[in-house]
């Protein structure tokens, strides 16, 4: 098969799988009901559990209070099935070659003893989150809200690491692969490709979580991070680096992982947008953590709402909540912006004056004066990409 | 004491040895329906994912779930034979159908 006839294959199964032309188009609140697995993974906690091959662990709502995510919390989504369960940090190395002057192998040593150190405080979230939202039904994990969290990365600059195998005037794009592997032999690897030219200074190549190694889960020993990227392009277990001069074509930058190309971004299942392009950065969102549907509380009581924010990276300007179903707003306070690539927290502190149903809202704003939509205002998309509708929850109170 | 240091030392470095060691992968049964065509599913989709793939897609009309299945063989490469295909609908469709054609 030729590589077209490939993609053309690719557009047309994934435009069909999209059916339905008598159901309504829509977008509503995410899935919010899903409850932890009695099983825990290596180094985290019970998560929200999808899949065990490959590993799909989502974060439930009530971890979302703090700025940092603990590592045994945060979310894991893999793509391939064979991840590798032994490595030896003695031939564990990534390669660096193609279009440079020298080909690397760098090992984890080399990178901590070699280059500048950094650290970059971000939110990792996958293009998928609360994909749950979308209806019809689009391709992928129907995820609630919580494949994202917040971690402070220490690693090295990718720019560095390029500059030291030295780039010439060939070297224009590059191709990312992680030790994870198909098994079919024709089944697409998860490559994800950058411009050089667009490469940020706080894209860094990690070896560290939170002051600690990389969960294995998260992609040990190493791992891309773009902050106010989605993550789909922060390649896990990072062990292939590849300069060329033309851009390559790859099933994940492709096919998979594209939005309509158009000024609303949107387009209906019987329609779909005739150009797409690449996920990339992230738009302004909030998350309530607590209370949750679960919280008990009681009339006359004092409730703390709490939750996080966070966007591209502009910073978050301020939350907003809404007591009366959005009718009027109030300002929370805000906790300290440890990046503006970090969650943002927010809290509001109200009394409990009255028995029944309370529905809470929240909505961010960001410092580029962006602010989150209803849910019903997104626009549907065919992979159910970049939900950010103003977060709600509901309880009830004695 | 010194058995005590011991078996600390023995402890901090069975720790840092953990990637090292061949990390144990939480295995998870996913449940689904037995019957006669379970064993389709078995022989088609378990190559490259669990059953929590197909349980988190919700309910879905006979189309979705033919179009997942020729997506799983046409750009992700399983080994469907066209009487696996029909099967693996009608068995998806039996038990994750939302009793919609399309």
């Amino acid at each position: 098969m030729q590589r077209r006839d490939f993609f053309k294959l690719s557009l047309v199964a994934s435009s069909t799988l999209l059916t339905a032309s008598s159901t309504e188009v829509k977008t509503r609140k995410p899935i919010d009901t899903q409850e932890v697995s009695n099983v825990a993974f290596i180094e985290k906690r019970p998560l929200i559990t999808y899949s065990d091959r490959p590993p799909l662990l989502e974060t439930p709502r009530d971890a979302f209070t703090t700025a940092i995510t603990p590592n045994n919390e945060l979310f894991v989504r893999w793509h391939m099935p064979h991840i590798p369960t032994h490595i030896d940090m003695n031939t564990y190395y990534i390669h660096v070659h193609g279009e440079v002057n020298d080909r690397l192998y760098l090992r984890v040593e080399n990178l901590k003893k070699d280059f500048e150190q950094v650290e970059v405080t971000v939110v990792m979230q996958c293009g998928g989150n609360s994909r749950s939202a979308f209806v019809p039904t689009t391709s992928g994990i129907q995820w609630g809200s919580g494949a994202m969290g917040c971690s402070k990365y220490k690693g090295v600059r990718l720019k560095d690491v390029l500059q030291r195998a030295g780039l010439t005037n060939e070297s224009v794009w590059i191709s990312l692969n992680g030790d994870d592997k198909p098994v079919m032999s024709k089944m697409p690897h998860f490559k994800r490709e950058l411009k050089i030219s667009e490469i940020s200074d706080d894209t860094i190549i990690a070896y560290e979580q939170n002051g600690e190694e990389l969960p294995f889960l998260n992609g040990y020993p190493v791992r891309l991070i773009i902050p106010g990227f989605y993550a789909d392009s922060w390649v896990k277990m990072l062990s292939d680096i590849y300069v060329t001069k033309e851009y390559q074509e790859y099933f994940y930058m492709d096919h998979a992982y594209r939005v309509p190309d158009n000024v609303t971004a949107s387009e209906t299942p019987d329609k779909l947008a005739k150009t797409t392009k690449p996920l990339e950065l992230m738009n302004v969102k909030s998350y309530i953590g607590y209370p949750t549907s679960k919280t008990k509380l009681t009339h006359k009581s004092n409730l703390t709402i709490k939750g996080v924010a966070f966007d591209e990276g502009y910073g978050i300007k301020e939350v907003l909540i809404s007591l009366d179903k959005g009718k009027s707003w109030v300002k929370s306070s805000l906790g300290e912006e440890l990046s503006t690539y970090a969650f943002r927290t927010f809290s509001y502190k109200l009394k409990l004056m009255n028995r029944g149903r309370l529905t809470i809202m929240a909505k961010a704003i960001n410092n580029k004066g962006q602010e989150q939509p209803y849910a019903h205002e997104i626009a549907w998309n065919h992979g159910g990409y970049r939900y950010n509708g103003i977060d709600t929850v509901s309880i009830d109170i004695d | 004491m010194k058995k005590s240091i011991l078996i600390i030392l023995f402890l901090i470095l069975n720790l840092q040895a953990v990637y090292t060691q061949k990390v144990k992968m939480t295995s998870i049964t996913f449940a689904i329906p037995s019957d006669k065509n379970t064993i389709v599913m078995q022989r088609n989709c378990q190559w490259c994912h669990s059953y929590g793939y197909i349980l988190n897609q919700g309910k879905q009309s006979k189309e979705f779930w033919n179009r997942v299945v020729i997506k799983m063989r046409d750009i992700y490469k399983a080994p469907i034979s066209p009487r696996d295909e029909k099967l693996a609908t009608e068995y998806l469709f039996k038990y994750f159908g939302n009793t919609k054609e399309k």
